[in-house]
């Protein structure tokens, strides 16, 4: 492992924190396949880190490892000071905690806009209907796109599709968010609009950890970059030194084949 | 996707088709030479074909309508035993009970339809297609039929030295139906001028309800008793009574006009609800009222139970009242939002205690009513899910008062199926025909459907211990043949309860049919299961969604929706395999055409007419489920994502 230390380099505001996710040693296996090494990071409150790095390099699959969707073999993953084991009760009260958004933005497609976003809510916050529906349509004003509130997902367009899957997971008023490549399967000028939904998010002081190819946001919104590649971290910065002075030769390298 | 995508679902309205600002122009149509020489003559082998099947589609139909029109049918024997092919022998002096059930059936099809149905309308230029087509089918049976034959004073049909029949020439055959010469024109005449007087604007934009179309034409039936007097006589107690003027039209118009007025009227009274406030709880009712209806039907209406008043006031009540109120007190306990893990210990306490309650009654430990065993296992179902239905305070009373109506419901059916009929039967079973038929697919349906979903969820379960017992059920039940099973359920299966636990022929037999439907079910819902994305499961998850939540929300709706044609597939099999109760001794549509009116001694032997009208029957209300299911495919959208 060539950058061990991706605790830093971090400033003192951001040091003195919370942790909101402390990642220690995560390791994952596919068969025989390895797909993150020795994985450890810090993500303070109201942190905004971007993941980058090529594909195939353990991106998704770490922030994945995060609520679960994947479970990690070794390690130590911790959100909001509780630590990720195998008792449900445990991880759906993560989950409930961490929202998340997807590349393919999985809306459920029987439900209304706004019955897909009030549904987790009533279900496992208990709110009752009316509330639940205020802050849905509140939710859908942030996000831009009030008037959809009674279509179904498959009358939307595929960038207004993203923004209501991060109002669904906003609903659930979480700690953290994380995006795994929320803006790969959107059409470019539909970019643009998720993108700044995103921006406004991270304006608010929202945690988030963001798994994206968009450079121009990483280099515009984060705080920290961190850079993988074959499942291990290799080079961790702000926005700045990461894209006028890296250090390792494999960033510099990424860096030369997508500017 | 594209916007217009969302005309399939919900939003489709009649509005939105009247609202349209321009009309694409008329595709223009070819004139009839072209139309036929581009569509069937354009090549030598495309004309080969189409003739052939001209000529072998003509001799099919004519086969058909000789054989429908031909002197030999005794088309009386049907007709004259309407009633047995449709209730079987219900006594007449109660007959009023079967028409109060065609009153209630009448009320919640009218208010379903006002309710729910969203038609478009048929277009003025669809009504001209099918007036004309309707006219030149019936100028085309003209033709097609073969003469008819001469008859002496007697009525007997002539014949000549070889005893061939005598049939009169073609030109008198023709001139004898001239009647139907002008009803056909009549049609075609009226189909062309209405096509040429509205013109294309209107013929395409004047759109005719659909809900006026079906009521009309059924009014017209009806209108039609009134009219002519179908000269059948009826069939009276047990008996065939030739008693002249009292034929089926004249027995029953009346009630039939009061049964049309009350569709009708609950129609027009669904409309006015659907706009209204109220329309989404009297939609819940309704849905309730339907699934109640079976059994309201069959063991209150027509078997009009004499109910035991001294039993219930010290048995059935106190039963009740025990499980109505202490019941309640446990579901509102378990359904206190910071209950946490207590709150399942005691879910699956309930299911332990449910479980050994019944074996105890294999082992005869104790004795216990048995709908007290059914309420421990209703109660331990509903245990389970308490935790779902925790929140406030009135979340909390309103779960209670689920409960408390449910358990009414269940002790009021099992005081009421534990009462002896005050109805006269002549048989074991009191209803057959088309009754038993509809009460069977009915029946069936309503318990395989959830079994079957449980065990299609079981078989995909990641547990396997639930896995591998709905796969073993599944493929046991799949490798058996049906009448197997109803054989095992109506003979042998009475034999193996415990003394004092008794089960009625009906009942077995409704339970194997479910059981087999269950297993079929199950592999269709496990088909709709497997198509749903992993990524849904994933939102899901994300959102902290528990696992029953999951299943209920997410993945179930649209796994039901995916698998509606297979479903439905299964509805018209379980429905049609209900003529195998004919085979296990019951008397059902089938078996009253195929062996009771030809055991009678005016029909002695009459056997064909009856297999066509039963055969026209089944396939009439299997067209009506299979059109259902294509609207209901179109409005929920599936194969749109």
């Amino acid at each position: 492992m060539s950058f061990s230390d991706a605790h830093s380099p971090i400033s003192d505001d951001l040091a003195s924190r919370r942790d909101m996710i402390v990642c220690d040693n995560v390791n994952k296996w596919y068969g025989d396949f390895q797909a993150l090494k020795d994985v450890s990071a810090t993500i303070k409150e109201q942190e905004v880190v971007v993941v980058l790095g090529p594909s195939g390099s353990g991106k998704s699959t770490w922030i994945r490892c995060i609520n679960r969707l994947e479970v990690h073999q070794k390690g130590m993953i911790a959100v909001d000071g509780v630590e990720l084991s195998n008792d449900l009760r445990n991880i759906e009260k993560i989950r409930s905690e961490v929202g998340m958004v997807f590349q393919q933005f999985n809306l459920f497609p029987h439900l209304t806009v706004i019955d897909n976003i009030t549904l987790a809510p009533r279900w496992v916050r208990k709110l009752p209907k009316s509330d639940a529906d205020a802050r849905a349509r509140a939710l859908l004003d942030r996000v831009g796109i009030p008037e959809q509130a009674d279509k179904y997902p498959g009358q939307l367009s595929g960038g207004q599709q993203q923004r209501v899957a991060i109002a669904r997971a906003l609903a659930m008023e979480p700690n953290v968010m994380l995006f795994d490549e929320p803006t790969s399967a959107l059409d470019p000028e539909m970019i643009k609009e998720v993108l700044d939904v995103m921006k406004g998010l991270a304006e608010s002081g929202m945690t988030m950890m963001v798994v994206t190819h968009e450079m121009g946001f990483a280099r515009e919104v984060a705080d920290r970059i961190i850079f993988m590649e074959e499942g291990e971290i290799v080079e961790v910065g702000t926005p700045e030194h990461f894209f006028t002075d890296p250090t390792e030769d494999r960033t510099k390298l990424f860096l030369s084949q997508i500017l | 996707m594209s916007e217009e995508s969302g005309v399939a679902l919900e939003s489709a309205t009649e509005d939105d088709i009247d609202d349209q600002p321009m009309l694409k122009p008329e595709e223009p149509s070819l004139p009839p030479g072209e139309w036929v020489q581009k569509n069937l003559f354009s090549s030598v082998f495309n004309s080969v074909l189409t003739i052939l099947t001209i000529v072998v589609m003509a001799f099919a139909v004519r086969g058909l309508l000789n054989y429908i029109f031909s002197e030999e049918r005794v088309w009386s024997a049907p007709a004259t035993n309407a009633r047995l092919i449709l209730t079987f022998a219900y006594p007449e002096s109660q007959y009023a009970r079967v028409w109060v059930t065609v009153g209630l059936l009448a009320v919640l099809a009218g208010t379903s339809i006002g309710l729910w149905a969203q038609w478009a309308g048929v277009s003025a230029k669809k009504l001209c297609f099918w007036s004309m087509n309707l006219g030149s089918g019936i100028l085309l049976a003209i033709v097609l039929t073969q003469p008819g034959v001469h008859r002496d004073a007697a009525g007997e049909v002539l014949r000549d030295a070889d005893s061939a029949v005598l049939r009169k020439s073609f030109a008198t055959a023709m001139s004898d139906r001239l009647v139907w010469w002008i009803v056909g024109l009549a049609f075609i005449g009226a189909g062309l001028l209405a096509w040429n007087w509205l013109g294309e604007m209107r013929r395409r934009t004047i759109r005719v309800p659909s809900s006026a179309l079906i009521f009309g034409s059924l009014g017209l039936i009806i209108l039609s008793l009134w009219i002519v007097n179908y000269g059948h006589y009826a069939f009276s107690d047990g008996e065939f009574i030739a008693i002249s003027g009292r034929t089926v039209a004249s027995t029953t118009k009346q009630p039939w006009t009061v049964m049309w007025l009350i569709l009708v009227g609950s129609f027009f009274l669904g409309r006015r609800i659907s706009q209204s406030q109220r329309a989404v709880s009297v939609k819940g009712l309704m849905n309730l009222a339907w699934l109640l209806s079976p059994f309201i039907i069959y063991w209150v209406i027509l078997r009009d139970p004499s109910i035991d008043y001294s039993h219930v006031w010290t048995t059935d009540l106190p039963i009740f009242l025990a499980f109505a109120i202490g019941g309640g007190a446990i579901l509102w306990l378990l359904s206190y939002p910071g209950i946490g893990e207590a709150g399942r210990l005691a879910g699956v306490g309930l299911v332990v205690v449910a479980i050994f309650q019944f074996a105890a009654a294999f082992t005869g430990w104790y004795p216990m009513l048995q709908k007290a065993r059914i309420s421990f296992v209703v109660l331990a179902l509903v245990g389970l899910a308490a935790s779902n239905f925790s929140g406030e305070r009135s979340q909390r009373v309103r779960f209670v008062g689920v409960w408390v109506v449910l358990m009414a419901l269940l002790h009021y059916f099992a005081t009421v199926m534990n009462s002896p009929a005050t109805v006269d039967v002549v048989s074991e079973n009191f209803t057959g025909g088309l009754t038993v038929t509809l009460f069977v697919t009915a029946l069936t349906l309503m318990i395989s459907f959830p079994l079957g979903v449980v065990l299609a969820l079981g078989r995909t379960s990641s547990l396997p211990i639930f896995r591998i017992m709905s796969t073993a059920y599944i493929e046991s039940i799949r490798g058996v043949p049906l009448i197997t099973i109803l054989f095992f359920f109506s003979n042998i299966l009475p034999l193996f309860l415990p003394d004092g636990m008794d089960i009625a022929e009906f009942a077995a037999i409704i339970l194997g049919y479910s059981l087999f439907s269950a297993a079929y079910l199950a592999e269709n819902v496990r088909g709709g299961l497997q198509a749903i994305r992993r990524g849904q499961y994933e939102a899901a998850d994300a959102l902290g969604l528990t696992s029953p939540q999951r299943t209920s929300f997410i993945v179930l709706p649209q796994a039901l929706r995916i698998s509606i044609p297979p479903l439905v597939g299964q509805v018209i099999g379980t429905f049609k395999e209900t003529s195998l109760i004919a085979i296990i001794g019951g008397f059902d549509l089938l078996r009253i055409g195929n062996q009771v009116i030809p055991a009678q001694t005016q029909f002695l032997g009459i056997k064909r007419e009856n297999l066509l009208i039963v055969a026209a029957m089944y396939w009439l209300i299997t067209f009506a489920i299979s059109k259902y299911s294509m609207r209901l495919e179109r409005r929920l959208g599936v194969g749109e994502r």
